[in-house]
This record gives C-alpha cells, sequence and structure tokens, in this order.
C-alpha cells in the first residue's frame, strides 16, 4: 500500500479511502469506516466499529502524537519514496552520529586529517557520562558539524569523513 | 422521471432456467478470467523470481489507487490463438485510479512468453492507446517486454494499425497534451524503447531495466561489439548520461512509489459537461438479469427489464413509447450520468430506424451520451418494407450514429446480426467501448439462417445433378456448417480477436458503463454535424 | 498575626519546576519572588509566574546557573535580600553561600561551614563516625592517595567509586571486576573533576540489592533540631531517584525510630540550620550512613504531602531567624505518599534522554493529586539540562490506595511531543513486586520487563492507525483525490 506508519519500528501499511463523507481506513485485509469528531483542544472522539472513546492527538509535521487509553504513542509518516529507496550508490562518504541527545565537551581531530577506523574523533557529553565518538572507517575529516558546547539531538551528524579508497 | 413497472415474474420456470443458465455461463466466465489472469506454470513463476521481478497482478497493485475500481479490458484477448498458450495475449490493460486520476494502464505480463508481442498483443496495445486519444486519457506503461514475435512479425509489423500505431498514438497523445508516463521493469527493444522514449515521463529500475534500439545480441551481429544489457541500455546509462529515462529506481517498490508520485504531479483535466445527479441504486435486483435473458437466442424479452436493473431508481423516460415499439429509446442515469438508451425489441422496421436516428439527433442537442443495448437480428426483409424505404432508413439510422458527437458506448446483450450492429453503433462506429455478455452472438447473419442458406446453395448444387439427399446426408452438411458458425459468432470469439473490449457479467454491466463514461468526459463534446440523410 | 520578614524578596537561583515551587511559596507568603533564567528558559512557567525576572548568560545554559558572581549581581539589582538556591547547581556549594553572606545576602540554606563538611563525602563520613553513627567500609583516597588502588581493592568487591565532592548520582561507578578497578578510577575522577571541579575519590563497599532510606531534617538558628521522618527512595536508574515514598515499606517501627534518631542526631552534632537530608543503605536490617544533601531535595514534597508542611515556607521562616513552630513530637505524619518523576527519557532504550516539543500537556488534578512542574505546552524540551521535567505526587490513606491513585493519576497524564517515562512509571506501579514492597536499588535491572516498551496489540494498532490515517494530510489528500464515482464503486473488478 502506498503509505506506511513507523510504529514500534515497525512499518505499518495503510490506506484511507471515502466514499462520500464516510472515511475508511484499510489495513491489511480489512477496511473499517472511521470518525474523528474534534472535541476541543487536541481532544478527539475516535470512533471505530461503534465504539467511541476518548483521544487526545498532536502533529508535527507528518508525525502523529496519540494520547489513548493512559498511554502514549508515536506514528511516523514513513514515505514510500524512503521507505523502499535501495542504499544510496555514493559511498564515498561516511558519517559518524550521535547516538543520544547530549553536547560536545572536546574536539580530537582536524578537518583534513587522516584518521584511521576506531580512532577517537570527539567526546560528548549526555545523562552525566561521557562518551567518545570514534571513526566508523579509515578515511579523511571532511567537516566537523558541531564546535564544543554545541548541544545535539540523537542521530545528529556530528563528522562526515572521506571514505579512503581500498586499494585495488 | 418514472420507475419501470417491472412485469417480470420472477418465479416462472422460464426465469429459472434462464437464471440456472446463465448463473453457469457467469461461473465458467469468471473462473475463465481467474485462470487467464493468475494461472501461471509454475516454472515461469519461479523464473520472475530469480529475475527479481512482480508477477504483472501485484505491479498493477502497487500501481493503482488501493479501494478503487479496475476497469480490465479485454482479458480473454488470444483465447483462441496460439494454442491457448498467451493467455490475455501477454498484455493486461484497463482503466483505473493512480494517485486520483483516471489513467489508461498498459502492462506487460512478462510470466507469458517473457512479454513477447504477438499480434494480438499488438492489437490490444493499439486499441488502449486508441482508447487513450478518443477519451484523452492518461496512460501508464509497464513495460518488460522481450519484443515482437518474430515468427509472427508479417502481422504485427508493416500495416497501418500494427506495431507502429502504438507509438503514432503515444505521438499524437502527447500532441494532444495529455501526459504518459513508463515505468521500464524489464527490456523495451527495438520499436518498444520508443514506449518509454515517446512517453512524457519515465521511471527505470537497475538492473532489470534497459531500453535500447537493439539488444546485446543484434549489437554483436551487427558491429561485433560485446556489451551486456546493463551497459547498453540500463538504468545509470538512461539516468545520468543519455537522459532517455527520468527517475532511476533501486527496485520494483520504489519504482511504483516513484510512479505514483508522478502521477499526483499531472493536472486533473476539466471534464465534459453533461448531466448529473446523485447516483442511485436500481430499484430492482441485477441479479435477475440472469433470469431475463432467454437460453436460447431466438425468444424475445423485453429489454426494458434489462434497463430496470441498469439505471439508477430504475427509472426511466421513454420517447416515442408508442410509435415504433422494438426499438426502445429513453433517458435514464447511470451512476448519476444522464444518458439516452436505445435498445432492441425486435427487428428494426423502417419506423424503428426513423426513431433511432430521431432520438440520436435528440440525445447530441442534449449533450447527452448514448448507450447501446444490442438484441439485434437485422431489418426486416421483404418486398414491402423495400417499397417504404427500409434501406434508405436503415442509412439514416447509420448516418446518425456516425456523425454523432456524444460519446456512444455498447453493449451487445443478446444478438448482433448483419447490418443491426452497424444502425446500433458496432465496432466500426466508434463507440469509445463496446462490451459483450457471455451468450451473446456476432456474425453477419445468425447460425441457423446461415447453415440454412450455404446448405441451401450446396443441395440445389446436388439436385442438377439429379442426386437425392436424406435427412441425415442435409444434416451431415448443415450441422458442421451450424458449429462452425457458432464458434466464430460466440462471445469468446470475438473477444479473442479483440473485437469487443471484453465479456462482463450482466451483473457487472452497470459498473463497467459508469467507470466508462467518466472516462469518456475527459474528452470535450464537439457540436453534431450529420452528412445527408437519405429522406 | 502579621510576620516581619527581614527581606522584602527572594531570589530564587534555579529553574524547571522548583524554581516554580518556590516562587508559589514565596509569594504565598506575601514576599517577592525573583528569578534568574538563561535565554532557553524564557518561556518558563517560573519566569511567567515571578514577580521579577533576570536574564543571565554563560558558555552553556547550565554554566549560567553555576555562575554565582552573575547571580548575587542579580539580586543587588533586584533588590532581593535572600537567594534561594533550589536543590542542584549552587545548592550545595560552600563559596557561593559564603559570597552570599560577604554581600550580605541571605543564603536560604545551611552555613558555609557546614555545607563545607557534611558535603564532601570524605569529611563528613569521618564525622559521622565519629558520632557513633553506623558508617560502610570504605577506602578514602585523601587518606594517602598513593595506597588508595590497594585500600580500595581490600574493601572488597562489589566496589563502588565515588567523587568525593559529588552528589546527585553523579560520577559514581559500581566495580565488580577486579580487573577493572584502575580505568574506572580514572574515569570517575574524570567526571568528578568536571561535574564538582574535584577529582578526589573514595571507595565504599556496594551493598547488593540495597535499600535507600533517607531522613528528612530541619534545624534552627536557635539550636532545635527535629526530623521529618523517612522516604524510601530505592527504585533507580543510573543511580538517580525515580520513585520516593514515605513511608518506608520496609521499616519496622523501631527501626524506623532508630533510623530518624540517628539522622536527627547527626544533624544536631553538626549545628545543622535549615532543610536537610540524611542518607542512608540499609539492607538486611543494618543501615549505614551514605551522605547528607545539605540542601532541598528533589522529593520533598512527600514529606511536605503526610505532614501537611511546606518545607519550602521553614526553609524561608528558618533563614530569617524564626524558631521551629513545631516540636518533634508534633510530626505525625498521616497516610501514604508516593512521588513519581516524570523524565524525558525513552525507558526501553536504557533510559536515552529524549527532546522534542511539548505539543499538548494536560496534568492530571483531583483530590491527593500534586503535581509539581516546569513545563508548558509549547517549551522545547532540549538535552541542555537535567531530563527531569516535573512531579507526580500522590498521596492516599494506605500504600495500595497512593498506588492505585497514582496509576490513575499517570492514565490521565498527558504529554505529547517529547517521549517520556510516564507509561514506564504505570506499568512499575502495576508491577506486583512494587505492590509487594519488594523494592531495592536493583529493582529494575531485576525486573527488565517495567522498562521494556510492550507490544502494541493488533486491536489498539488499527486505532491508532485509524487516527494516523484520519489526521494525515497525505492520506487524506490521497482519499479526497478518488473522483467521487470510483471512490463510490470502490475495490471492484469484472
Amino acid at each position: 500500500m502506498a503509505h506506511a506508519f513507523r510504529l514500534d519500528g515497525h512499518d505499518h501499511e495503510l490506506w484511507l479511502s471515502r466514499s462520500g463523507s464516510v472515511y475508511q481506513v484499510h489495513v491489511g485485509d480489512t477496511c473499517v469506516p472511521a470518525t474523528l469528531t474534534a472535541r476541543g483542544a487536541h481532544v478527539h472522539e475516535l470512533t471505530v466499529r461503534d465504539i467511541s472513546e476518548r483521544v487526545v492527538i498532536a502533529c508535527r509535521g507528518d508525525d502523529v502524537h496519540v494520547h489513548l487509553d493512559g498511554e502514549t504513542y508515536l506514528l511516523r509518516y514513513s514515505h514510500s519514496l524512503e521507505r523502499f529507496a535501495g542504499q544510496a550508490t555514493d559511498e564515498a562518504e561516511a558519517i559518524a552520529r550521535a547516538p543520544m541527545p547530549g553536547a560536545v565537551i572536546s574536539i580530537a581531530v582536524e578537518s583534513g586529517a587522516s584518521v584511521r577506523r576506531g580512532q577517537a574523533l570527539l567526546i560528548i557529553e549526555s545523562m552525566k557520562m561521557e562518551t567518545t565518538i570514534t571513526a566508523p572507517c579509515d578515511g579523511t575529516v571532511q567537516t566537523l558539524h558541531l564546535h564544543v558546547g554545541q548541544t545535539f539531538d540523537s542521530d545528529a551528524a556530528l563528522v562526515t569523513l572521506e571514505r579512503l579508497k581500498e586499494a585495488p | 422521471m418514472k420507475r419501470i413497472d417491472s412485469a417480470l415474474d420472477t418465479r416462472s420456470a422460464e426465469f429459472q432456467a434462464n437464471r440456472q443458465h446463465n448463473l453457469a455461463l457467469a461461473e465458467m466466465l469468471r473462473q475463465q478470467q481467474a485462470a487467464v489472469r493468475h494461472e501461471r506454470p509454475a516454472r515461469d513463476m519461479e523464473r520472475l523470481e530469480r529475475q527479481n521481478k512482480l508477477f504483472v497482478r501485484d505491479r498493477l497493485q502497487r500501481l493503482l489507487d488501493p479501494g478503487t475500481p479496475f476497469l480490465e479490458l479485454s482479458t480473454l484477448a488470444a483465447n483462441m490463438e496460439y494454442d491457448g498458450e498467451v493467455p490475455g495475449a501477454g498484455i493486461v490493460t484497463g482503466i483505473g485510479i493512480v494517485s486520483g486520476r483516471e489513467v489508461m494502464v498498459h502492462a506487460s505480463d512478462a510470466s507469458v512468453k517473457g512479454g513477447a508481442w504477438y499480434p494480438l498483443s499488438v492489437k490490444k496495445i493499439v486499441r488502449a492507446t486508441d482508447i487513450a486519444v478518443e477519451n484523452r486519457l492518461p496512460m501508464v506503461h509497464l513495460c518488460d517486454s522481450a519484443g515482437g514475435f518474430l515468427p509472427l512479425q508479417a502481422e504485427l509489423f508493416a500495416d497501418r494499425h500494427f506495431g507502429g500505431r502504438i507509438f503514432r498514438n503515444q505521438a499524437i497523445l502527447s500532441k494532444m497534451g495529455v501526459p504518459q508516463l513508463a515505468v521500464v521493469l524489464g527490456h523495451c527493444t527495438a520499436g518498444g524503447a520508443y514506449v518509454p522514449a515517446l512517453s512524457d515521463y519515465s521511471v527505470i529500475v537497475r538492473g532489470n531495466g534497459a531500453i535500447f534500439l537493439g539488444g546485446p545480441p543484434l549489437v554483436k551481429a551487427a558491429t561485433g561489439e560485446e556489451v551486456s544489457a546493463d551497459e547498453l541500455g540500463g538504468c545509470d546509462l538512461h539516468t545520468r548520461v543519455s537522459g532517455t529515462a527520468d527517475y532511476p529506481a533501486s527496485n520494483e517498490f520504489e519504482a511504483f512509489a516513484i510512479a505514483r508520485d508522478v502521477v499526483a504531479q499531472w493536472k486533473r483535466p476539466t471534464k465534459a459537461e453533461v448531466e448529473w445527479q446523485e447516483p442511485e441504486a436500481p430499484f430492482y435486483d441485477a441479479s435477475e438479469l440472469y433470469g431475463i435473458v432467454p437460453r436460447d437466442i431466438k425468444v424475445q424479452f423485453d429489454m426494458r427489464e434489462v434497463i430496470a436493473r441498469m439505471v439508477d431508481g430504475s427509472r426511466f423516460h421513454e420517447y416515442q413509447p408508442a410509435y415504433a415499439t422494438t426499438l426502445v429509446c429513453g433517458f435514464a442515469h447511470l451512476w448519476g450520468y444522464k444518458i439516452g438508451i436505445l435498445a432492441n425489441n425486435g427487428v428494426l422496421f423502417n419506423e424503428s430506424a426513423q426513431k433511432g436516428a430521431h432520438f440520436i439527433q435528440l440525445c447530441n442537442q442534449n449533450r447527452t451520451p448514448l448507450v447501446f443495448l444490442q438484441n439485434i437480428t437485422g431489418f426486416m426483409v421483404g418486398r414491402d418494407y423495400e417499397k417504404r424505404g427500409i434501406t434508405k432508413d436503415g442509412a439514416k439510422m447509420i448516418m446518425a450514429v456516425a456523425g454523432s458527437e456524444v460519446p456512444k458506448f455498447t453493449v451487445i446483450c443478446n444478438g448482433s446480426f448483419g447490418a443491426g450492429n452497424y444502425g446500433m453503433s458496432g465496432r466500426a462506429f466508434d463507440p469509445r467501448f463496446l462490451f459483450m455478455w457471455p451468450q451473446s452472438q456476432i456474425s453477419v447473419m445468425g447460425a441457423e439462417q446461415a447453415a440454412n442458406v450455404l446448405a441451401d446453395v450446396k443441395l440445389r448444387q446436388l439436385a442438377r445433378t439429379g442426386a437425392q439427399l436424406t435427412a441425415e446426408e442435409i444434416a451431415a452438411i448443415r450441422d458442421p456448417v451450424v458449429a462452425d458458425y457458432k464458434r466464430q459468432s460466440s462471445a469468446l470469439y470475438s473477444t479473442s480477436r479483440l473485437w469487443d473490449d471484453g465479456i462482463l457479467d450482466p451483473v457487472d454491466t452497470r459498473n463497467a458503463l459508469g467507470i466508462a463514461i467518466s472516462a469518456a468526459l475527459n474528452a470535450p463534446i464537439a457540436a453534431p454535424s450529420y452528412g445527408v440523410f437519405r429522406v | 498575626m502579621r510576620h516581619e520578614w527581614p527581606f522584602g524578596s527572594v531570589l530564587i537561583a534555579n529553574r524547571g519546576e522548583i524554581a516554580l515551587r518556590i516562587v508559589r511559596s514565596v509569594q504565598r507568603l506575601g514576599l517577592r519572588a525573583v528569578v534568574v533564567y538563561h535565554a532557553i528558559d524564557a518561556g518558563a512557567p517560573a519566569v511567567a509566574r515571578a514577580d521579577q525576572s533576570i536574564e543571565i548568560h554563560g558558555s552553556t545554559p547550565v554554566a549560567a546557573y553555576l555562575d554565582g558572581t552573575q547571580i548575587i549581581a542579580a539580586a543587588a539589582r533586584a533588590g532581593a535580600g535572600a537567594i534561594h538556591p533550589g536543590y542542584g547547581f549552587l545548592s550545595e556549594n560552600a563559596g557561593f553561600a559564603r559570597a552570599c553572606r560577604e554581600a550580605g545576602l541571605v543564603f536560604v540554606g545551611p552555613a558555609p561551614e557546614v555545607i563545607e563538611k557534611m558535603g564532601d563525602k570524605v569529611t563528613a563520613r569521618a564525622f559521622v563516625a565519629r558520632g557513633g553513627f553506623p558508617v560502610a567500609p570504605s577506602a578514602i583516597e585523601d587518606d594517602d592517595p598513593g595506597s588508595f588502588i590497594e585500600r580500595a581493592r581490600a574493601v572488597g568487591f562489589p566496589l563502588l567509586i565515588k567523587p568525593a565532592a559529588g552528589g546527585g548520582g553523579k560520577g559514581m561507578r559500581i566495580v565488580r571486576d577486579p580487573a577493572l578497578l584502575a580505568s574506572e578510577i580514572e574515569r570517575a575522577r574524570s567526571e568528578g573533576q568536571r561535574y564538582f571541579g574535584d577529582g578526589r575519590l573514595y571507595a565504599e563497599v556496594f551493598v547488593e540489592n540495597p535499600r535507600h532510606i533517607e531522613v528528612q531534617v530541619l534545624g534552627d538558628a536557635h539550636g532545635n533540631v527535629v526530623h521529618l521522618h523517612e522516604r524510601e527512595c530505592s527504585v533507580q536508574r543510573r543511580f538517580q531517584k525515580i520513585v520516593e515514598e514515605t513511608p518506608s515499606p520496609a521499616l519496622t517501627p523501631d527501626l524506623r525510630r532508630e533510623i530518624c534518631a540517628a539522622a536527627a542526631g547527626i544533624a544536631r552534632n553538626a549545628n545543622y540550620t535549615n532543610a536537610g537530608t540524611v542518607e542512608f543503605i540499609y539492607g538486611d536490617g543494618k543501615f549505614y550512613f551514605l551522605e547528607m544533601n545539605t540542601r532541598l531535595q528533589v522529593e520533598h514534597p512527600v514529606t511536605e504531602q503526610v505532614l501537611g508542611i511546606d518545607l519550602v515556607e521553614q526553609q524561608l521562616r528558618v533563614a530569617a531567624g524564626e524558631p521551629l513552630a513545631f516540636k518533634q513530637d508534633d510530626l505525625q505524619p498521616h497516610g501514604h505518599a508516593i512521588e513519581l518523576r516524570i523524565y524525558a527519557e525513552d525507558a526501553a532504550r536504557g533510559y536515552l534522554p529524549t527532546t522534542g516539543a511539548i505539543l499538548v500537556l494536560q496534568e492530571p488534578q483531583g483530590v491527593g493529586v500534586r503535581v509539581d512542574s516546569g513545563i508548558r505546552a509549547g517549551q522545547d524540551v532540549s538535552a541542555a539540562f537535567d531530563p527531569m521535567l516535573a512531579k507526580l505526587i500522590v498521596h492516599a490513606p494506605t500504600r495500595d490506595a497512593a498506588i492505585a491513585l497514582g496509576r490513575q493519576a499517570l492514565h490521565d497524564y498527558v504529554l505529547l511531543g517529547c517521549k517520556t517515562n510516564i507509561g514506564f512509571l504505570a506499568r512499575l506501579l502495576g508491577h506486583p513486586a512494587f505492590a509487594a514492597g519488594e523494592i531495592h536499588t536493583g529493582f529494575l535491572d531485576a525486573h527488565p520487563e517495567v522498562a521494556a516498551e510492550p507490544i502494541v496489540e493488533p486491536a489498539i494498532l488499527h486505532k491508532l492507525l485509524a487516527v494516523a490515517a484520519l489526521t494525515s494530510r497525505p492520506l487524506r489528500d490521497a482519499a479526497d483525490a478518488v473522483p467521487a464515482l470510483h471512490a463510490a464503486i470502490g475495490a471492484w473488478r469484472n
């Protein structure tokens, strides 16, 4: 199906169709009419198969945050163009990314420096612990994306390396 | 409009017998179509898997909007040709919805002879592009073909409406401002290479997709150059270097995601305006159609009963209800669209032909699409009728049909014999779509009649020699003619040769016509003009 | 009886929920509340609620709140006569307390000398041991740096390495494998240097599955010291508390009396003034002094709920020179209170801090439900600070009732836009071992199912997908794009 939302690490395919004023949600082989009635300030009433319940919804971009029956969920829209994209053909770059949100404490290399796989690139601080970020491969430091003291989110690009081409 | 008052007795023995007969025919149609669409030898499906290719039905599922209808055309093409080894002629065509747009889909079925183009494959594709041109429908081509089937090249290459016509139609479609997208999922060789080249947009799958005027074997034979399919005309060459294709895709799933995104960019055409109101389901049950259509083609039935099970609310405004009653004419709504219906309730007499011609002109004045429901054995013959000008009147009806500018749709519900086919907008008169019912027959005259004529000729020949024939000997001459005739006038035969756009289960006719009318309104409706009516 | 305060305004040198909490009490007492804030906190509730707010600057947001000089200057500018340091930041910085005194400002907390003595883990420990109170076997680096590693090794394993100047769980490491001792010591030293400006360490026996019991104490400038009973804070992750409650389900009445008396005795010995907490490690019927926190603690609200007392008010009164208004026997706790810390973190992924804008915030309310919150809808949760967003405190006649009330409040707590531990807390409260009071500091490691993200049931998944489908623009646009005829015919094939 053309659309998917990511929840719990899985892509769930779905489709919405409309017949007159009634919307139907297609998931797998099921097709169920559903309505969402606004009740003010992010609160809605969701009616699926004649059962109505209170749900709180907030959107950011194409992400949908939902509070339903005491639990909170985040459904991230997964665009089909990204879902099915193959490997990027350009593997000349390697990017060291942040494993968690935090701040940069110190940077061990300069732009243009040659590094070996596993060599320390910078040290970050998060959760009151220091973590060393190492080079994912042999190569040259192309770009240092942050300076000391700067904060970043999880998965942020910290250092871009130009991969060392393997000897033929 | 008043609702048709049905006089049908659904409990009569006749109704029940017809119903049983027609249900069986519908079931047979369903099974035959299912086999043609889905049953393939295991080794062919395994080959597709090895090649990392999706089966054409899965490709269509990824292309089309879920929860929307797909009107497939000529599913049973080539069912009586090529020893039945080329189901659907190896091509799938139909009208579907992609990203909310009505499109004509043309897809190669690579599980059938590698997607090779047989003469009927070419005819099916030409027909699809003809429909696209006449109705200004955007097209999506799913290309994956081994190329023309060389042993039969004489039947698919040179003539006006053979292979070249596909590319001519593509060019004309583009000239009309109607977009086309090609998704190259396999090889596009020689002529086939023009399909993506003549499409405004093209997607090509890395590894499998290739476009070249001559494939590697041909290149090697011609110049001695040794090159792989990918190097010669693969994804990266055409999307990065030659510019022949627009979007590279790493796999078929990505290709269809891109294809849908491309179609989502197309402007929605302004539709021709015709009268329309909120649709309403027919008042009578469509499944009663099975009991209405007789088992024997010679038995007459009232077309109003058929109309009552097809149109909105079963409401019908009959035109000239008292005059020329063998041709029923009137207005109705189908899926909301107002239509003018011409339906046969017997032979065409002078008055019926005149009434038909007149009504066609009224519908053109009114910008009302025309639906022809055929059950015609022909025009009345005989001295009296000739004296009164039946040939002239038939000509008037044909003149009206041919000059008509509103879209025409024809359903051959039962018989379609002789000139009656023409007056009732047969294939030659460019109805936008033409469908047949499973039990229908189409030929220059009925099988029995033809057999009688042919046998008569033979008998007179023998009589001159003084021979006397027994009943069995007469039967021996007549019966094979009847059998042959019946075969060649069957709906299956017609659809095999693409004389129609597909056989419909009668209960599917309403939906098929609704989709057809909607598609047809993508083209503008011009003011009518006619030749000379021999008055 | 109108009260004459020696200061008209109080400057709150803190942020988040505690800043707002202190501002509220300050204003309730008829005093002016002044707040300092870094630009990143400009939209915070405390800033909006305060009578005056002054922006402070620093190379990082944290650095701003640690800049004592700037803060004292702000107090002078605002005409504030007292500074309340909250918890964390400068609250246990003797130098800052001294600077306040020298600037003629009232520091709402103990005297700098007491902060120094009790704040340094090493000296505090020694002091407590001399007083005859129980302490855990340990090795202090300062005693003889050269032999520290051997002495640490001699204490035995598992061993806890801590920065001497530390607090709040920072820089602590458990060493189980003797081979790793040297490298872990180096790490702890580096972190101690960075967080507290002091790399000295001490090592202590690590009690397996210990329970963390602490006692709230309060002393005035007239020599009166009382304890305000105990709190149990055993449910922790990375040495940080997540759930605190009072009374402790682990203690018999005798043990409770013993521990509370020990705490009061320690505070009395130290001539303790203002609010503080004495922390103990408890296991197998034995308890050892752990450390003393010379400030208001995060979890003080549970004590407030069962005693009906405003501790910030008491702090301000003591700082103003008033004698305590109650005697030890006056302090009779009623019912059971539990505090649940709401963190911006993903419990299922190693409690990784999370970020995001708070799109919707609906805090629970009702009888026995209190939310001390530092956030508001529209605020951006960033990685600049500690991930604690708010505290949910429930109070009910019994522990079971408090747990039930807590579960209901968590059910009704809506915070959308940034992943929190609310679901995790609900699973924790619902766990049978928690209900049975079988908690200890290793509880979460022993019960990984609490932190694990539960599988979403298919029925709920379908509802969520329906919500997403009906809310999402791409899906609605695609549905609306299909022509009415084809939508009405639906998935039909001929």
